[in-house]
């Protein structure tokens, strides 16, 4: 499946510094679809470079960091379990810094 | 709610983008009985519509601007004032506020940070036609963060920034001769000093760190248009309208995340981070508990026996500080005991003679018991553990 | 010279005992004792005995009187901060009869401990004085089983109650009534019912957090009424520091637009430092429950007697009942947090606070293990972390806390009480600074007692008349219980009211009745000034 993530507000910091990541990721074995749980794991295993917890906390992100699916909020999607498809536009922006 | 399609939905746009919780109402209807927030999904357009709609009613609602005023905007190229810039000259046109609108940035000469977030500042003038001023640490005081920093090390550089920034943006006010100066401190900020004054027992900033405007004593007043806006929805904004917008901006934008995604270098930041991150676990849970503790904020009923500090005119630069209290002197044989200066004096006159450490808290030993820290915090401006990147109250 | 005595600050002071200390390294270093050794062992020795190590030493801990008292002291200290509480703010008096709610758990029991050896000394006095003028004041200690909401398996719950059965009859005469009531019981003498009422109830709040301040608030009901089925006239509560602090930011967090905040109250009574210290300890340990030492205002006297007995109680009582009660609900948080003294003394950590039960061989018993939850556990980690960076900073928080302005309820009663004992009555006024003043009684919400602003007020005058009833019950609880307990569909909240027990819909009833002749003086005032002004 075809995405592109996005990442901001100091968070592309945690990932060699690169804002856009065009990826390709496949649901898990014995799924037909992929949803932000299992994106967000595949993105810390694959993406995350270094001090995960800046990112994640437990299965989710961390609080303050804001996630838009498609230009919008995923907490309309239903957060964890929006169900992502082709071409879908993730972005992660960490509001915890700076002002 | 007082944006057009306040139902449950939005009844205009194709798609709801976001969430809100609105601050049901910021004057008419406050705390009005059986008035509950209400989560309303709203869609693109709606949502700047709304979002600049509150501000403005915000705005009109405690008179912040009056016709004629010349009103500096504290510029730090980060999200909160670009925004802040932005929302204001739009309002200001739209809704013919009739105020004179100039960005007042000040320069502390951190090298890789500041001079970085200067360039985005700069670029906004030119796209909202606002013009620029830049006041620089060097030229006011003679040194450069940069240059502190190695005299006195990173334990108590937050001090001098802090005080340095808040006298500087004053200093810059008064060069521009503005009536006022807006900065971009939004709803998060507000709750998060109001639990960092309770958690350092500073009575004097809880009492007045809520209020919208301050320093109307001093000589410029400090308002603050984003009080009652979500973090949240200062960033999700410029994000939505960007796209309409030219691609220089575009390309600012992105530039500028970099920016404050760069914390100040010279920043520790340990209690304050925690009271950052504590607002945004509760507004997974709660979001509208923002504005409740603002609410508390302002809720709070101060002892009038409470002492509160000092203020008036330092007798060194003759600077009218609207926050920040006089000293006496401390251990200097040379100067009557009864001279008042304010903080950046005595902080400054500590650099230039050589004894950095003058006007800073001493060092707390680790035997040192609360009383001593409290009395310390109560005589010294506290401003150890302000984050750079934010522009102090 | 003047100066021989040790307090001169000079350096003539100083550089005797550098001469002393010069000496007495010479020595050690005869001894073969190097320097660094030296100074590492006098830091660990108790600053009081000076012969046994500091607690610091032999468990980890953060800092405070760990660092520098041996168990032995501590203890003594901590009870002489206690008896001092107790005594200067007139919280016992000769003839009390005091509850103390006990969770099994180390704050309680620590508080359960204290008021039994002051009791013990009071017995003593009272055996040797000649004309026994003096009665000894009497102590029950009560268990809220709370295995209705939170389950616990039957022969667990057993044992713990036996386990505290036990604690409480192992303590020396005079003799503790010891008294274990169901959370369920405020609703009636019908057991069965009132606990399926009360698992509905609590079903029918759907917020986390509101769903455990519910519990909180019940809790205090059932402990008020073991209270005053038994005759008691004091409920003594072992709450700590922590949770005060934990407090403090929860109401700031969940105060809602317009609602006022408790914690005004906790603490909040003197300005001055050694004021509310005492202060605030007063009011966190004892609260009076019984008529005399009632603020009249809220009073109605021609309100039935099971409302009024409930009326009886000052918020400011029923709001450290419920801090307090945190500890009978056993909480996870409760166990861990330190003591009670640590409101005025320095504070302590929570291996510490374990580690004082158990230097004092006091047993202790834990039943329920819940976790908080919602922002309850949000804000308890928070204080954790905050506590862990800078040990001083609960007690910082209640300090900020202690010095916003009091709502005339919390404010000390002058000593017009016919009751009070006259020696403690003198203790009093040496500690008690803060006049009483004349201030328009507050009226206080339904469910958590707390007072209601001018907002909640105008729609608590639209029940003025009317009856009260599931629609007319919201408008008399604060906007924040509103938000997180009242169901937000008009048929739930039919439901919910019928599910409420008794005193809660006594105090609806109660409370709009008394307040109503306020809430129409404050409406003259408004319409006076008003058109006084023009404005």
């Amino acid at each position: 499946m075809q995405l592109t993530l996005e990442f901001g507000g100091g968070l592309e910091l945690l990932c060699d510094s690169v804002k856009i990541h065009k990826v390709n990721v496949n649901p898990q074995d014995g799924e037909d679809k992929l949803n932000m749980k299992d994106l967000l794991a595949w993105v810390r295993t694959n993406l995350i470079k270094e001090r995960p917890e800046m990112f994640m906390k437990g299965d989710s992100v961390r609080p303050g960091v804001l996630v838009l699916v498609n230009d919008c909020d995923w907490e309309l999607s239903g957060q964890l379990d929006t169900t992502l498809e082709e071409k879908d536009v993730v972005v992660f922006i960490s509001t915890l810094h700076g002002g | 709610m007082g944006g057009p399609g306040a139902g449950p939905e939005c009844k205009i746009g194709p798609r709801p983008v976001a969430e809100r919780n609105p601050p049901v109402a910021h004057g008419a209807a406050r705390g009005g009985p059986g008035l509950k927030f209400v989560s309303l999904k709203i869609c693109r357009e709606c949502f700047y519509t709304v979002f600049e709609d509150e501000i403005h009613s915000v705005i009109v609602e405690n008179q912040l601007f009056k016709p004629g005023e010349r009103i500096a905007i504290g510029a730090s190229g980060g999200k909160d004032s670009t925004v802040l810039a932005y929302v204001l000259s739009e309002l200001n046109r739209r809704h013919n506020y009739g105020v004179d609108l100039f960005l007042l940035s000040v320069d502390e000469g951190i090298t890789g940070y500041r001079d970085d977030s200067l360039e985005t500042v700069k670029r906004n003038e030119v796209q909202y036609g606002l013009p620029l001023k830049v006041v620089s640490y060097k030229e006011l005081y003679g040194w450069t963060m940069d240059e502190i920093v190695k005299i006195i090390g990173l334990k108590n550089n937050c001090t001098f920034c802090g005080v340095f920034r808040r006298q500087a943006l004053d200093r810059g006010a008064a060069l521009l001769k503005v009536d006022k100066l807006a900065t971009g401190h939004n709803a998060d900020d507000i709750a998060e000093t109001v639990l960092l004054n309770i958690l350092r027992g500073d009575i004097a900033r809880l009492s007045r760190c809520t209020s919208i405007t301050t320093g109307e004593d001093g000589p410029i007043p400090r308002c603050k248009p984003f009080k009652y806006t979500y973090e949240k929805e200062i960033v999700i904004y410029p994000f939505h309208w960007l796209p309409n917008l030219n691609q220089l901006f575009t390309y600012a934008y992105f530039k500028r995340l970099d920016y404050f995604s760069t914390e100040c270098i010279y920043s520790p930041n340990a209690y304050r981070g925690f009271a950052r991150e504590f607002i945004k676990d509760l507004e997974r849970i709660r979001p509208r508990a923002i504005l409740d503790i603002i609410k508390s904020g302002e809720d709070f009923r101060i002892s009038t026996s409470t002492k509160m500090p000092e203020q008036g005119i330092c007798e060194r630069c003759g600077y009218i500080s609207s926050q920040a209290r006089l000293f006496r002197m401390p251990n200097c044989a040379r100067k009557p005991a009864s001279l008042k200066w304010c903080k950046a004096c005595v902080l400054l006159e500590g650099l230039n003679r050589g004894l950095p450490k003058l006007g800073i808290g001493r060092s707390r030993g680790l035997n040192n018991d609360r009383k001593k820290d409290m009395k310390q915090s109560h005589g010294t401006e506290n401003i150890g553990s302000k984050q750079c990147g934010t522009l102090d109250f | 010279m003047a100066c021989s005595s040790g307090s001169c600050e000079s350096g003539c002071y100083k550089d005797k005992n550098g001469e002393e200390d010069q000496q007495l390294e010479k020595k050690k270093a005869v001894n073969g004792v190097v320097k660094i050794g030296n100074d590492l062992n006098r830091t660990n020795l108790c600053i009081k005995c000076k012969s046994n190590q500091t607690i610091a030493t032999t468990i980890p801990t953060t800092a405070g009187d760990a660092s520098r008292f041996c168990s032995d002291c501590f203890r003594t200290n901590l009870f002489g901060k206690f008896r001092f509480a107790v005594t200067s703010n007139a919280m016992i008096s000769p003839e009390d009869n005091v509850l103390v709610a006990f969770s099994g758990d180390t704050s309680s029991r620590v508080a359960l401990q204290f008021v039994h050896e002051m009791q013990c000394k009071a017995q003593k006095n009272f055996d040797a004085s000649r004309d026994r003028s003096l009665p000894v004041f009497g102590v029950g200690v009560a268990v809220v089983d709370e295995s209705a909401i939170y389950p616990v398996p039957s022969h667990q719950l057993d044992e713990a109650i036996e386990d505290m059965k036990l604690i409480v009859s192992n303590l020396a005469p005079p003799r503790k009534e010891f008294h274990v009531a169901s959370i369920a019981s405020i609703y009636s003498s019908d057991f069965g019912d009132g606990m399926d009422t009360l698992k509905e109830l609590v079903n029918t709040v759907s917020d986390l957090t509101g769903k455990e301040d519910l519990m909180l608030h019940l809790r205090m009901l059932s402990l008020q009424k073991i209270a005053l089925q038994n005759g008691y006239t004091k409920l003594v509560l072992g709450t700590c520091t922590s949770r005060i602090a934990c407090h403090v930011i929860a109401t700031t967090v969940k105060s809602f637009f317009g609602s006022d905040l408790w914690f005004v109250r906790v603490c909040s009574v003197g300005s001055s430092g050694s004021t509310y210290l005492s202060l605030n300890k007063r009011l966190l340990f004892v609260q009076p429950i019984s008529r005399t030492v009632t603020g009249s205002s809220r009073v109605d006297p021609s309100a039935p007697p099971i409302c009024s007995s409930y009326q009886f109680v000052r918020p400011i009582e029923l709001l450290d009942l419920s801090e307090g009660s945190l500890e009978v609900s056993l909480s996870k948080e409760g166990t861990s947090d330190c003591l009670i003294f640590s409101a005025v003394s320095d504070l302590v950590s929570s291996s510490y606070s374990e580690h004082i039960s158990a230097s004092c061989r006091l047993r202790t018993v834990k039943v329920f293990d819940n976790p908080r939850s919602g922002i309850n556990g949000l804000v308890s980690a928070f204080i954790k972390v905050l506590q862990e960076e800078n040990p001083s900073r609960e007690c910082t928080i209640v300090r900020t806390a202690g010095k916003l302005t009091p709502f005339h309820f919390n404010r000390i009663p002058e000593g017009d009480d016919l009751n009070a004992h006259f020696a403690s009555q003198r203790r009093q006024k040496k500690f008690n600074l803060m006049p009483n003043e004349s201030l328009p009684p507050e009226s206080f919400c339904s469910i958590c007692n707390s007072p209601l602003n001018k907002s909640d007020l105008s729609s608590l005058s639209d029940v003025e008349n009317g009856q009260l009833s599931a629609e007319t019950f919201g408008a008399t609880c604060c906007l924040s219980c509103q938000f997180q307990m009242l169901p937000k569909e008009p048929s739930s909240v039919e439901y919910f009211y019928s599910l409420l027990p008794q005193p809660i819909i006594a105090r609806a009833k109660g409370g709009n009745r008394c307040n109503q002749r306020w809430l129409r003086e404050q409406i003259q005032d408004c319409l006076l000034s008003d058109s006084e002004d023009g404005t």
